[in-house]
């Protein structure tokens, strides 16, 4: 016991040897420091360019998209005019074998319906549409009259046809028959800006008969000029897509992107706001950790 | 009182104990600095990456199209043609960032020429790229 109080007593008053103690230990502090700064960094820079390096995308299809997915109604048809016999909205949404019926009312014996549909601007934004398109597929009992489509215009207030490709109307055959209007350029008029649309069914005019209609199909969709990609990572890594590029001989043209696509999967990518050009061109994917994918087309 | 101030032997030890402290904090200080300094170039010129996304051949100008892929700041300090220091419009990009680098160069068509980008910290990337025809 003594010895020890005699030692630490010895060693405080000894200041050269308690310097010397200090500065070693801040040099080690200091050592560890630098080391372990510059050790972490770099093995997070290798960490980032092994990463790159396990990247492997590649575009394995473009194809150019003129037309949107159908959009049906989501609700049951008003009945202005005539009523329901049978069926249901649900059966207008597909091209199938089940069918919405209805019936001209008694004299003056017409029939007029109509659906609300919307678009959908969160993949088809109102900027990349170019017209709209009404398809019916229907089948009635008396061949004897003509059918319209017409769609709410929003800056009329009132249903009509104007500056549609078509406004003779139909004329059915016997069996089920498909009609298809454009709404050309005017479709804006047609389409609120929220995507919404009304579009009104009727008969050419009031007739001698009632006639029944089974209507099979009724649908809008939107005219576009866009790009399907589809892209196929074939590394171990999730990839985040950033850019895209589409050049040609003319023009290089860049296209924000934020698209994942996980390790070993095939994923479409559609983009209605990118336009392929005429004759030869090449598009470029870029990844955010810096890998490029190509693909030369046209 | 009187007693301590007249005993110089006592004052003294405190005295050079409290300086000795002084002066390792001090030097401590000046050292962490330094270390945070020069520790912290060395990381930035490891952090440094970046990609040429598009290089495109226009009428008396090629221009390039930078991405910031790494974890710091790149400020793009020359471009080089074939080894020819070009003079650029200096380009700063932060991480994630992406911008286009235009220099004014007389291009031949059907020609391949070798672009290096060099940064302030001297990261490069250098790649061969064919004019069109």
């Amino acid at each position: 016991m003594r010895i020890t109080i005699s030692r630490q007593r010895s060693f405080s008053q000894d200041r050269r040897g308690l310097s010397n103690l200090i500065i070693v230990v801040l040099s080690l502090v200091i050592v560890v420091v630098i080391v372990s700064n510059v050790f972490l960094w770099s093995y997070q820079m290798n960490q980032l360019d092994w990463e790159k390096m396990q990247e492997t995308l590649t575009i394995s299809n473009i194809a150019r998209i003129t037309r949107s997915s159908w959009f049906v109604t989501q609700s049951e048809y008003k009945e202005n005019k005539g009523n329901r016999t049978s069926g249901s909205y649900l059966d207008t949404q597909v091209v199938d074998s089940s069918y919405e019926s209805f019936k001209e009312s008694s004299p003056p014996r017409t029939l007029d319906i109509n659906g609300t549909f919307t678009i959908d601007l969160a993949n088809y934004s109102l900027a990349s549409i170019q017209s709209v398109e009404i398809q019916l597929r229907y089948r009635v009992d008396d061949t004897g009259e003509k059918w319209f489509l017409k769609a709410y215009n929003w800056a009329s207030r009132a249903y009509s046809d104007n500056g549609f490709n078509s406004t003779a109307g139909h004329t059915p055959a016997s069996g089920w028959n498909n009609y298809a209007v454009n709404l050309t350029n005017q479709w804006r008029s047609y389409v609120r800006n929220d995507g919404k649309m009304f579009v009104k069914v009727q008969d050419q005019q009031p007739d001698s008969t009632r006639t029944v209609i089974d209507i099979d199909f009724l649908g809008v969709r939107a005219v576009v000029n866009g790009v399907l990609f589809t892209f196929q990572n074939k590394g171990s890594r999730t990839t985040h897509l950033v850019s895209i590029w589409v050049n040609n001989s003319t023009q290089h043209k860049r296209y924000s992107a934020d698209a994942f696509v996980n390790s070993g999967e095939t994923m479409s990518y559609q983009r209605v706001d990118v336009s392929l050009p005429n004759g030869q061109y090449a598009v470029k994917v870029i990844t955010e950790r810096g890998n490029t994918a190509t693909y030369s087309g046209g | 009182m009187l007693k301590m101030w007249r005993n110089n032997r006592a004052i003294t030890p405190v005295l050079s104990n409290v300086l000795l402290i002084v002066i390792a904090v001090a030097g401590m200080s000046i050292a962490t600095t330094a270390t945070y300094i020069i520790t912290g170039n060395l990381r930035e010129t490891m952090g440094e990456r970046f990609i040429a996304e598009d290089v495109w051949f226009t009428t008396g100008k090629i221009a390039v199209y930078l991405r910031n892929t790494g974890k710091t700041a790149i400020d793009v300090a020359t471009l080089y043609v074939n080894n020819t220091a070009q003079s650029i419009t200096s380009l700063h990009l932060e991480p994630l960032n992406h911008g286009w680098l235009n220099v004014t160069y007389t291009w031949t068509a059907n020609t391949i020429y070798h672009i290096k980008i060099a940064t302030s910290r001297g990261t490069q990337v250098a790649d061969y790229y064919k004019s069109p025809t």
